[in-house]
């Protein structure tokens, strides 16, 4: 098999948020008065390594503020390590809030093809592609429609149409699943098995435990910056569970939803 | 991480960067302009009222340091407010763009640089369609030559150049202190009343005098001045100090922004 994603020994550290001065008078008066110091940095990655394979579809669970999301931007390149070595093969869309690129006041048509710009297409390509993306996400009628006249599922539908127009190599999905009305979760679903069955590597964090045992076949638990647990989705989910719940036995098997 | 990416992925890159260039200038100006019966040509507006503005009180007074001329005095006016109001306005919507794209830059990978580079490039695009045409006609009719219209871009290239430069420093400026317009709205202010608008250089003390020389952005507004209202040849001279006053700051800003960059994610 071949390797989608590497990473070697990552760590990132970040300013920590209390420390943001944000202050251009205070800075300049904190370095008068001689008290200006560095700003405290905090560790939130600590000593990653990783390989995902081509193909493979990983779950990534862990509480709040463990450090998902924060490795999904290191992969999709939003963040550099701080030490370490990120390795990706092949393009990305990352789902990470759906419609997040969205400009509220420009039409439907006018984001399809910026939102496709920035995941890195052509205008040429996405106008060309734009008929398709309106017809999957059923929002044929509203192509000169300014997106803040959108409902929030109907914004949901036109991110995931749009990112997944085009067959990635990696697909990121963040708590992106859980949207859009029960036709077009199917939807969505079928061209997730698509992917399943064309080899595209698939990230999904959700805190939907029944969601991971259906779709990933590995599942990564991170704490604290760190990788807890990695193995099979069932093995992991429920050893998540037990620690994060204990003294309730949970049954084997049972879909637990968190 | 990466050091150096092969050729085929470099130009990759560099056409990614000029298409994200083109779809955000186009959603700034639509923004801007969405439902504006003029559309672009509001931004004429303010130079003309502010001529009229200049005129009725400095004409008489001033109309002798310009042969005698009140009209020479509003051609005069009016060439400095249109570099004057697109440095102001461009620099300070640069000033933003950064802090105001966080969001998304926090979802999807992209050049930062881009956000003050087509803030710039929409107040560029802006300026073609309304003031510098005018600016164009201005000078056929006063030097009766085909060259001066198009020396004319030139200076206005150094004036683009200036502004992309300071607007990147503030871009990444305004990052890291978010009170930042309040100091730019004075800074903007010094530098309008600092540059020769709507007053004759003559009337400045030679003692202060020499520090208008910082003003980077006093060379482009006097090479504007000699091609478009002298009625001489382009004065190369001219042409090159402000060419060079562009590149001076645009290569302080470039430095300064990908210096900082590596901070920005943090405080996003």
């Amino acid at each position: 098999m071949q390797e989608s994603i590497r990473l070697e020994g990552v760590s990132l550290w970040r300013r920590t948020q209390e420390e943001f001065s944000y202050d251009l008078k205070r800075t300049v008066l904190s370095f008068l008065e001689g008290k200006y110091r560095q700003p405290a940095k905090k560790i939130v990655l600590d000593d990653i390594n990783l390989i995902i394979e081509r193909g493979e579809k990983i779950g990534i669970i862990g509480a709040n503020g463990s450090g998902k999301s924060t490795m999904l931007k290191l992969i999709s390149g939003i963040l550099n390590p701080t030490s370490g070595v990120v390795r990706v093969k092949g393009k990305i869309a990352p789902l990470i809030e759906l419609g997040a690129g969205f400009d509220m006041e420009l039409a439907v048509m006018d984001n399809i093809i910026l939102y496709g710009v920035m995941l890195g297409y052509s205008q040429a390509e996405m106008r060309s592609r734009a008929k398709h993306i309106l017809e999957f996400a059923e929002l044929e009628n509203y192509a000169l429609v300014p997106v803040k006249g959108l409902s929030s599922g109907m914004t949901a539908r036109l991110g995931f149409a749009i990112a997944t127009d085009v067959k990635p190599d990696i697909l990121i999905l963040d708590e992106v699943l859980s949207v859009g009305d029960v036709s077009f979760k199917n939807k969505c679903s079928q061209k997730m098995e698509e992917f399943w069955q064309d080899h595209v590597t698939v990230l999904l964090v959700s805190h939907s435990m029944e969601l991971i045992r259906k779709n990933c076949h590995k599942t990564i638990w991170m704490e604290q910056g760190q990788i807890k647990m990695i193995g099979a989705s069932n093995d992991v989910v429920d050893e998540y569970l037990r620690c994060v719940s204990p003294g309730i036995e949970i049954p084997q098997s049972v879909t637990t939803q968190v | 991480m990466v050091t150096s990416l092969p050729k085929n992925l470099q130009n990759q890159e560099l056409s990614w960067y000029r298409e994200l260039l083109v779809v955000l200038i186009r959603r700034n100006l639509k923004r801007r302009y969405r439902g504006s019966f003029l559309g672009i040509y509001w931004s004429l507006l303010n130079p003309l009222v502010m001529t009229g503005l200049y005129t009725a009180i400095f004409g008489a007074t001033f109309a002798q340091y310009y042969d005698n001329s009140a009209f020479n005095y509003v051609l005069a006016a009016f060439t400095g407010l249109i570099v004057i109001n697109f440095f102001s306005a461009s620099t300070a919507q640069a000033l933003s763009s950064v802090v105001e794209n966080g969001g998304i830059v926090n979802k999807i990978r992209l050049p930062l640089f881009i956000f003050p580079l087509s803030t710039i490039g929409a107040n560029v695009f802006q300026i073609l369609m309304g003031a510098f045409p005018l600016l164009v006609i201005i000078t056929l009719i006063i030097s009766h030559s085909v060259l001066n219209a198009f020396a004319l871009l030139l200076p206005m290239t150094g004036l683009v150049l200036v502004c992309t430069g300071v607007g990147m420093l503030m871009s990444a400026l305004y990052v890291f202190f978010r009170d930042l317009s309040y100091f730019y709205e004075l800074l903007t202010f010094l530098l309008w009343i600092s540059s020769p608008i709507f007053y004759p250089v003559e009337i400045v003390p030679e003692s202060v005098r020499q520090f208008l020389l910082f003003n980077p952005i006093l060379p482009i507004i006097e090479s504007i001045r000699q091609i478009s209202l002298s009625g001489d040849l382009p004065d190369l001279a001219l042409i090159i100090h402000s060419l060079a006053s562009g590149l001076i700051v645009l290569v302080i800003g470039a430095i300064a922004f990908s210096h900082w960059r590596k901070q920005f994610m943090d405080l996003l």
